[in-house]
């Protein structure tokens, strides 16, 4: 028990590595907050966005944000509730990046705006009609369900740490002490937390699936080519999977090698996590299939126009690197279990990771680039859309925040259950509390 | 050499004069001189501002502002001393007539709502003087009344127009009659042009299926707009009964997915907040069961 304690928390203080490391991210934050200062200071038109490309990057960033935040649904609820017991120490990564993309997610769109001072006409004006209602009401509860998801599990744990781990810097003792709820491993106390994850592992099901869905929805509620498709729900959630799946992997890379996790996030969990990530990469590569090879056998003439720029036009190049680089080359490699292993698997995850971004853009962007009435009397830079650099640095300033918050949530908490791992080994952190 | 050189400067020159006097939209010789007929007056240049404000400004932006739209070709601002040096004349042809992306206002504004528009943009010109609309007294052209009816044997309009001289009223021959149907979004033309008779007569075939309000009701305005200046202005404008009585709700009047929230179909708000009670319910009692914990001790 007490090895198992030491393991999962000694990573748990202030040192050199962390300031570096936070330090660098701060500094990052804040020049690229002097871009969004710019942003409000002179409005949208930094962007690149015009009249007829109005979503850009942004917009494209939000829906791979709120991709990658899925994986926490599939992890700790589908996988968890199955009883797969090789997914309880990747549960809490999987949370952690769950509550990180969504709660930026939200600032993503509130840097879209041209005025995020008047966000609250969202809710004062909000249509009951409008995707744009639904997609505000499921991210926010998604973002609740998820916090609450990482937060329950975690009781106990800091009510160990904070009796049983003598390293426990003293400035995080008070808020362990306050989050820890007085936990005394009562059953009445265990009843509730076993009860309350039951009931919101069922519930971020259908939250998780409504907040992919619905923002699929912003796109397929229109009748522009490339959007205009039934299949967008389940063709966004099988997406947003392969994202977080490979999210998930990198996280696990990077805290089994920074945190010395190796005895917790074994061979075998990355293993398994390949075969997820396969999984649902094909099941992804079949709903591409349908998106592209429907349309493009009917040949319809806007669709017809929107699968030539995709795929033989200007965004060919792109298009071409993100399904073969980003989704076929992965598939075919990740059948092979050597390929499964931990470096490997992880540069596999990076370059899907990457291709899912790009894959967003491609959704967002080239369809906008064709609108039905013909584009006339503007300017060049309405035609074609160019990010600029401000609109670059206000999307890398979200990745930031991202990084900042995973960071501080793995840092100053254990990032694999402590007392779950305990007991799957057999172990009784009752014993350590009441001792 | 020398010639070579004075050649090429002369073009030069002749281009540049070209491009300065004729920015792409050549307007008649014989509409340049036209000029409004009555003295600007103060509530003529209100009128003009607010017509404007309505017309105008999505694209021109508010004079001086220089925040006209950023369309191909500029829309430029009206304050600019491009549009100070035209004549009166110039601008009203521009006005009335229109150029893509431009609309034309022939149809959407009268003649003394373009003039109205044209006295509300020169007072930003500078040394602008109005010609003097008595020195045209003379020259103004004749007066003309127009009536119209309905003639419900030949299913026809008929325009009559009366000549105002001197020696009393008369039939107006070979006045250019025109015909327009109000509908959502300005005047919808009936038909092309037509010429009085020499009895003062146009008559103009009313289509049978041209939906009016719920009574039928059309409004339908005559005008003679003669392009030679030798008949002022004259109008006409009837509320008559004979369109196909048509009695659609407007779109916006029931519940529809479209409409606004406090007409959003019952079915949307229902699932809607059930949805998010149901959901909810569940998070709250959890972040109340969980509080909870705190409570309990250790037995």
């Amino acid at each position: 028990m007490e090895k198992i304690v030491n393991d999962l928390s000694h990573h748990i203080r202030l040192n050199k590595g962390f300031f570096i490391w936070m330090g660098f991210l701060v500094l990052a934050f804040l020049a690229c907050l002097y871009a969004y200062t710019r942003q409000l200071q002179y409005g949208l038109g930094v962007a690149g966005v015009r009249d007829y490309i109005s979503w850009g990057l942004y917009i494209s960033n939000f829906v791979f944000f709120v991709a990658s935040s899925l994986i926490g649904m599939l992890i700790s609820a589908v996988l968890g509730l199955i009883g797969f017991k090789w997914v309880h120490p990747i549960t809490r990564i999987a949370e952690t990046i769950a509550v990180a993309f969504a709660a930026v997610a939200g600032l993503v769109i509130v840097m879209d705006m041209g005025r995020p001072e008047r966000l609250a006409y969202v809710f004062m004006y909000a249509r009951f009609q409008s995707p744009i209602l639904w997609d505000v009401t499921v991210i926010t509860t998604y973002f609740v369900i998820s916090l609450l998801l990482l937060f329950l599990p975690m009781i106990p744990d800091m009510a160990v740490l904070y009796k049983r781990f003598s390293k426990l810097p003293s400035w995080l003792k008070p808020v362990y002490k306050v989050l820890s709820l007085n936990w005394t491993d009562h059953p009445e106390q265990n009843r509730i937390i076993h009860r309350s994850v039951y009931i919101l592992l069922i519930l971020i099901i259908p939250a998780a699936l409504s907040i992919h869905t619905v923002t699929s929805w912003l796109f397929a509620l229109t009748v522009r080519p490339g959007w205009d498709s039934t299949i967008f729900g389940p063709y966004f959630v099988s997406g947003a999977f392969v994202a977080g799946s490979a999210a998930v992997i990198i996280a696990m890379y990077f805290f089994r090698r920074n945190y010395k996790l190796q005895d917790y996030l074994t061979d075998m969990h990355f293993n398994n996590m390949g075969k997820v990530l396969v999984l649902v990469a094909f099941v992804y590569l079949y709903f591409n299939i349908n998106e592209y090879l429907v349309p493009g056998y009917k040949l319809k003439r806007a669709d017809a126009l929107h699968l030539h720029e995709l795929m033989a036009g200007n965004f060919a190049v792109m298009f071409w690197l993100v399904q073969v680089g980003g989704l076929l080359i992965p598939i075919i490699l990740l059948l092979f279990r050597r390929m499964r292993r931990p470096m490997p698997l992880t540069v596999i995850s990076v370059a899907v990771v990457i291709g899912a971004w790009f894959k967003r853009y491609l959704i967002v962007v080239p369809t906008m680039a064709h609108p039905f009435l013909p584009v006339q009397h503007v300017p060049e830079n309405f035609k074609v859309y160019t990010p600029t650099l401000i609109e670059i640095a206000i999307t890398l300033l979200s990745f930031i925040l991202v990084l900042i918050i995973i960071t501080l949530i793995s840092k100053f908490f254990p990032v694999i259950p402590v007392v779950e791992t305990a007991k799957d080994k057999g172990l009784d952190p009752l014993k350590s509390i009441e001792s | 050499m020398k010639r070579l050189f004075c050649l090429i400067l002369l073009l030069a020159s002749a281009t540049w004069r070209l491009e300065a006097q004729n920015p792409g939209w050549p307007v008649p010789d014989d509409q340049k001189g036209k000029i409004c007929l009555v003295k600007f007056t103060p509530d003529m240049v209100k009128q003009g501002e607010a017509i404007y404000m309505k017309n105008c400004q999505s694209c021109h932006g508010i004079p001086t502002k220089k925040n006209f739209a950023a369309i191909v070709p500029s829309p430029g601002d009206l304050s600019e001393s491009k549009v100070g040096s035209q004549k009166d004349g110039e601008l009203f042809y521009r006005i009335t007539t229109g150029k893509v992306p431009m609309p034309e206002f022939r149809n959407i504004l009268t003649e003394d709502e373009r003039w109205s528009v044209i006295s509300f943009v020169r007072t930003y010109h500078k040394g602008y003087k109005q010609p003097d609309p008595e020195k045209l007294a003379g020259a103004a052209g004749k007066r003309i009344r127009l009536s119209m009816a309905y003639d419900t044997v030949k299913k026809k309009i008929m325009v009559k127009a009366v000549e105002l001289s001197k020696d009393g009223p008369q039939p107006a021959k070979g006045a250019e009659v025109v015909i327009f149907i109000q509908r959502y979004f300005g005047n919808m033309q009936l038909a092309d042009p037509k010429p009085t008779s020499e009895y003062g007569y146009a008559g103009f075939d009313w289509p049978q299926d041209l939906p009016g309000d719920k009574r039928g009701n059309v409004i339908v305005t005559a005008r003679v707009n003669d392009p030679t200046g030798s008949m002022q202005e004259a109008l006409v404008k009837d509320t008559l009964t004979i369109g196909v009585p048509t009695d659609k709700p407007s779109l916006t009047d029931t519940r529809a997915m479209w409409s606004t929230r406090d007409k959003a179909p019952v079915w949307v708000i229902l699932t809607y907040t059930l949805a998010v009670l149901v959901v909810w319910y569940f998070i709250i009692y959890i972040i109340l069961a969980v509080l909870d914990i705190r409570k309990i001790k250790q037995v």
